[in-house]
């Protein structure tokens, strides 16, 4: 049905329709970065032998997020005196709305898609960029310190873990010989390139946990040195939209993780009567289980030893890793 | 009037919009976010003649790194820079005919012009038509240019260090 909506003439009732499938997609993933703070919550309360929350909405606190949330909605908006008013309010809409925006290309099934267009890799990392002026625009505005350390601290991680990110996907296209995200799951159909690019998998993983600003990256809102980073100054709604970024982004790089390296909507050998937008679920929640692993067990890097790696390792090892494909591509396909 | 003319409508106002801003405003980061504005709007008037390609290089390169790097620049040296700016009114009127004189000159030009036909297939497989043009008939030019931007990032490097070691030596003293 997408398809032929994809495909049709623009028209009034198309923009509406996509309009609506817009908003039933956001309103999913409100509710997938609902109950992802939760299962973050509870997993890393297992995996540190307490509980996580249980009060709220039944023994799971199923509602504690909800609770949060309105909790958030509820408090009052402050911005500081010495802040730069216009910025400081447009720095969390510029943070969020690419965040959104990147969803568009992620083909979640044959038929639960949104875009059909020949650069979508490319969309998304271009998009994804944005955020970071959102994010040094909060911290620049604050007109704090700890928040303008926070937001240098985070534009200069996403800028030089952004190149190993595009380079360790280079593989991914050489062999697939396209940008468009769905003919890259469809090259997956025998083998997941996840077996194919090993090395540039784990580049990716480790890139993406840094884009993502999560532990043992996290250091643009290190609390024991920053306070909280660059969202120090910011309360209420302002605040609850800079949290929602960050989740958005972990929906979004899980999704491109599962295209990119784990097939997609592709099957397992032997278990193609399951649905393809069951097999994306399946995979995309363990890309999330892992990053949420990777937060529960490691300790925080320093910021230099984060540079360093970035540029003296992660950059050598995805060049290497473009040739080799290149190799591999001459000789076997 | 359809929908591909009010978004080329509202994509031009925000990219001429920004523009004035950006001349207009007084505070040097205010400036730089509003070029943003400006470099995104581009990009959108890209995607509407079915260059998305261009379109995305345009938001990886300028919205993404290049506004950064002038963020960074700007943070690092004197950021609360304000302009103060006091014109004349001569000056004024001297610059406003000019603009006028430009504008008429433009708008004659443009009308009378003539493309001939329209390409109509310009969004079939256009990411893969660059490609195969890049490397295979500008092939020597793309080489070029890679060899130009190498040398200027191994200069950027040798003239950072220079510095670095200039300094290590008068600590040293």
């Amino acid at each position: 049905m997408i398809e032929e909506l994809l495909y049709s003439s623009p028209s009034l009732t198309n923009t509406l329709i996509f309009f609506g499938l817009g908003a039933s997609l956001l309103m999913m993933v409100l509710g997938f970065v609902t109950y992802a703070i939760l299962a973050e919550r509870k997993v890393m309360g297992f995996m540190q032998l307490r509980i996580g929350p249980n009060r709220v909405g039944g023994p799971f606190g199923l509602l504690q997020t909800v609770a949060d949330v309105l909790k958030l909605l509820l408090k009052e908006d402050t911005i500081p005196k010495a802040a730069d008013r216009p910025l400081f309010m447009l720095a969390p809409v510029i943070a969020f709305a690419p965040a959104f925006m990147v969803l568009a290309v992620i083909p979640f099934s044959e038929s639960l898609r949104f875009s059909d267009i020949g650069i979508g890799l490319l969309y998304y990392i271009a998009i994804s960029g944005i955020s970071t002026i959102g994010v040094l625009m909060g911290g620049w505005a604050s007109n704090n310190k700890y928040a303008l350390l926070g937001g240098m601290r985070s534009a200069a991680q996403m800028i030089s873990y952004e190149v190993p990110l595009v380079m360790s996907v280079i593989g991914v296209i050489l062999l697939t010989g396209s940008l468009n995200l769905i003919q890259i799951v469809e090259a997956q159909e025998n083998i997941a390139f996840l077996f194919v690019q090993p090395l540039a998998f784990v580049i990716f993983m480790i890139a993406s946990v840094a884009e993502l600003n999560r532990t043992p990256f996290d250091l643009p809102e290190a609390e024991s040195e920053l306070v909280a980073g660059y969202h120090v100054e910011y309360s209420g709604f302002r605040w609850a939209f800079f949290m929602l970024t960050e989740y958005v982004y972990l929906f979004a790089m899980a999704s491109i993780t599962t295209i990119l390296f784990l097939g997609g909507w592709n099957p397992v050998p032997y278990l193609e009567f399951i649905p393809g937008i069951i097999w994306f679920a399946l995979k995309f929640s363990v890309v999330v289980f892992f990053l949420i692993w990777l937060r529960a067990t490691l300790p925080r890097m320093r910021a230099d030893q984060l540079m360093s790696f970035g540029w003296k390792v992660l950059l050598p090892l995805a060049l290497l890793n473009i040739f080799i494909s290149a190799v591999i591509k001459e000789i076997w396909f | 009037m359809n929908g591909e003319l009010i978004l080329f409508f509202v994509l031009a106002l925000v990219a001429i919009g920004s523009g004035i801003l950006m001349l207009n405003l007084t505070k040097v980061v205010h400036m730089v976010i509003a070029l943003v504005f400006t470099f995104l709007s581009i990009a959108g008037l890209y995607v509407m003649l079915s260059a998305e390609f261009v379109a995305f290089v345009q938001v990886l390169i300028y919205s993404g790194a290049i506004t950064i790097i002038m963020l960074f620049g700007i943070m690092l040296t004197r950021h609360d820079d304000k302009t103060e700016t006091k014109i004349g009114v001569p000056r004024m009127i001297l610059v406003l005919t000019g603009i006028v004189a430009f504008f008429v000159v433009m708008f004659f030009q443009i009308n009378d012009l003539s493309f001939g036909e329209q390409a109509a297939d310009l969004h079939v497989d256009n990411t893969e038509k660059i490609g195969i043009a890049l490397y295979s008939k500008y092939v020597i030019p793309f080489e070029l240019t890679s060899v130009l931007l190498l040398v200027a990032l191994v200069g950027a490097i040798i003239l950072a260090k220079r510095d670095d070691e200039d300094k290590g030596a008068e600590d040293n003293e």
